[in-house]
């Protein structure tokens, strides 16, 4: 009888019912078949009241969609421009930075694409760059900053970490501050290639002036300050990572609507209820994904899958590779958020159980979604380039494939060099 | 000379109630900034804040949600694993794309309906316990959002079920 409501949820899984839906009807099913009053579903949805972190998740997604929804993408870009332009390949780079920072900011949501793509890709190729080499910065790029402060599914590891509590407590900020030498090196190899690439000095170089700079501050002047209120305000202590988003959302705010008086109130209004239609769903997966989480647990069904890993996989190091695998399968498939919630209950006791640090895990975890993104057959940024710039999906494979393999080395760097992502935990 | 097409009354009750949805969706964001960020300030430049206020902040965060979660149940915006969809749109067979559409309506509306029935026995246990959520706010009030919610939800997918071709 069990078995048959298993293996009817499992089905509507793959039918595509809402995930929301499959993980209560999983929970339910489970605390029914021991005994347990369903009421205790509501009580661990409830628990979204007792975890201070989750207030960053809808005051930073709102911020971003807000950014995005401004010229905040064609100010960030002139500001890069005017401060790397003058190096070779500069607009390169610029596009790898400005990407960055703005899939940090707004998630990697495909926003990166639509909103930066758009204004990246002509300009690179004007500068020289040959348009097969654009189209993969361009759609590579979509995904790159996920490991960067503020992303949403960086946090969103934190509180499923800190939720599973295995015995080895980091604070969030420790995993914030794991990605940044991770995601330095994804940009310097990134950068090295694109200067051996063009080597030859066919692109133009442009020379640096103050000027533009200060025209460009001038521009982003209102948004300037924001990156130093955040990580200013989270590494030196000053708030918690709740309060930073508070701060942000009422910066942003200020900056876009009194400041440039590029939102209206109306504008604000559509703003405010797409992202917090984007955060319901996800908080509420997150929810009902808690309360199965607990059952999992009280079932052993983490140690179980534990034992029989460590049955056949003995080393560490196998135990990664297969994880490597397994992620970009899955990045490559499934929704980060889905993947998160579903996953990372299941991977991290068996991956502590091979002695990899919860840190360390979480920055393999996104590193792999990252390339996951972009991943053919069915990665999503392909999928979103292909219909933002109106090209055939196979020519997008072929253009990111050079990017795929240098970041694919990045990340095999990141998961078996865990220096780079544990160096400040003692 | 424009016609006007004959405004039905439910669709016009419907259409009020999906805008009162909206607006309370965008009042709880702003009072949620307003609220986080004001004991920001109030704590580092006076040295104060109201002490129920975090606690208010995290309830709203659920009642957003709820909301949000309602909201997105109208055009069924939901995150799937989508694995099936994707392949059964390329076979082009319209007829087996809405039956397993429906499958899956009437999946969500039926586990939704369960929730709001087994969330509503909590809120009921809370109510009689006369527990209380922050300052003089009792606790049930604030989960009342969670059977509320997945009520309308359950209601939503039970309409997409109908509605279907």
């Amino acid at each position: 009888m069990i078995w048959l409501g298993v293996l009817i949820i499992l089905l509507m899984a793959i039918l595509g019912a809402p995930l929301f839906a499959v993980l209560l009807a999983a929970s339910m099913l489970g605390f029914y078949s021991a005994d347990i009053d369903l009421a205790i579903v509501a009580i661990e949805l409830y628990r979204i009241v007792d975890t201070p972190l989750l207030v960053a998740l809808p005051l930073f997604t709102f911020s971003g969609y807000l950014l995005s929804e401004a010229n905040t993408s064609t100010r960030l870009v002139n500001l890069m421009q005017s401060l790397f332009g003058s190096l070779p390949s500069g607009l390169a780079i610029v596009a790898f930075v400005a990407c960055a920072v703005f899939t940090a900011l707004t998630g990697a949501s495909g926003v990166t694409i639509v909103a930066l793509g758009a204004l990246l890709l002509p300009a690179l190729r004007q500068a020289g760059f040959a348009e097969k080499f654009s189209m993969g910065l361009v759609t590579t790029s979509g995904s790159l900053g996920l490991l960067l402060v503020p992303s949403v599914p960086l946090i969103l590891y934190g509180v499923i970490a800190q939720q599973l509590d295995l015995g080895e407590p980091f604070a969030i900020v420790d995993l914030f501050v794991a990605g940044v030498a991770p995601m330095l090196l994804m940009l310097l190899m990134l950068s090295a290639w694109t200067l051996w690439r063009h080597r030859d000095g066919a692109i133009p170089r442009v020379p640096f002036k103050w000027r533009n700079v200060g025209s460009a501050l001038w521009e982003a002047r209102w948004e300037v300050p924001l990156p130093f209120v955040v990580l200013g305000g989270v590494f030196g202590g000053v708030f918690a990572i709740s309060e930073a988003a508070a701060v942000t959302a009422l910066y942003v705010v200020l900056a876009e609507v009194f400041g440039y008086r590029e939102i209206n109130l109306r504008q604000l209004a559509k703003v405010a209820r797409e992202s917090m239609v984007m955060v319901g769903g996800i908080l509420l997966i997150l929810g009902v994904a808690l309360g199965f989480t607990n059952f999992l647990v009280d079932a052993e069904v983490p140690q179980r899958l534990m034992a029989l890993m460590q049955e056949h996989i003995q080393s560490p190091l196998s135990f990664l590779l297969l994880l490597n695998v397994l992620l970009l399968v899955l990045g490559a498939m499934l929704d980060i958020f889905a993947a998160l919630v579903i996953m990372v209950p299941l991977l991290l006791p068996v991956a502590v159980g091979y002695g990899i640090h919860p840190v360390h895990l979480g920055i393999i975890f996104l590193a792999n979604m990252q390339v996951g993104y972009f991943t053919p057959p069915v990665g999503m940024n392909l999928f979103i380039a292909s219909y933002r710039f109106k090209k055939p999906l196979t020519e997008l494979y072929a253009a990111t494939l050079p990017f795929m393999l240098i970041l694919l080395l990045a990340v095999l760097i990141i998961t078996y060099v865990p220096f780079l992502s544990l160096w400040h935990m003692g | 000379m424009i016609i006007v097409p004959r405004q039905d009354p439910i669709n016009s009750v419907i259409a009020f109630l999906k805008r009162c949805e909206d607006a309370l969706l965008v009042v709880l964001l702003l009072g949620m900034i307003g609220m986080a960020a004001g004991q920001v300030l109030l704590r580092n430049f006076f040295d104060s804040g109201i002490y129920w206020g975090d606690s208010a902040v995290r309830v709203i965060v659920l009642w957003v949600t709820m909301l949000g979660a309602m909201v997105a149940s109208r055009d069924d915006s939901h995150i799937r694993i989508d694995l099936v969809g994707r392949f059964l749109q390329e076979l082009d067979k319209p007829l087996l794309q809405a039956t397993a559409a429906r499958i899956n309506y009437a999946f969500t509306c039926l586990v939704l309906a369960l929730f709001s029935w087994a969330s509503g026995q909590f809120v009921y246990y809370e109510y009689v316990d006369q527990s209380i959520a922050f300052a003089t706010v009792p606790a049930w009030i604030c989960e009342a959002v969670m059977p509320f919610g997945s009520g309308i939800m359950a209601l939503r997918y039970a309409l997409h079920v109908v509605k279907l071709p």
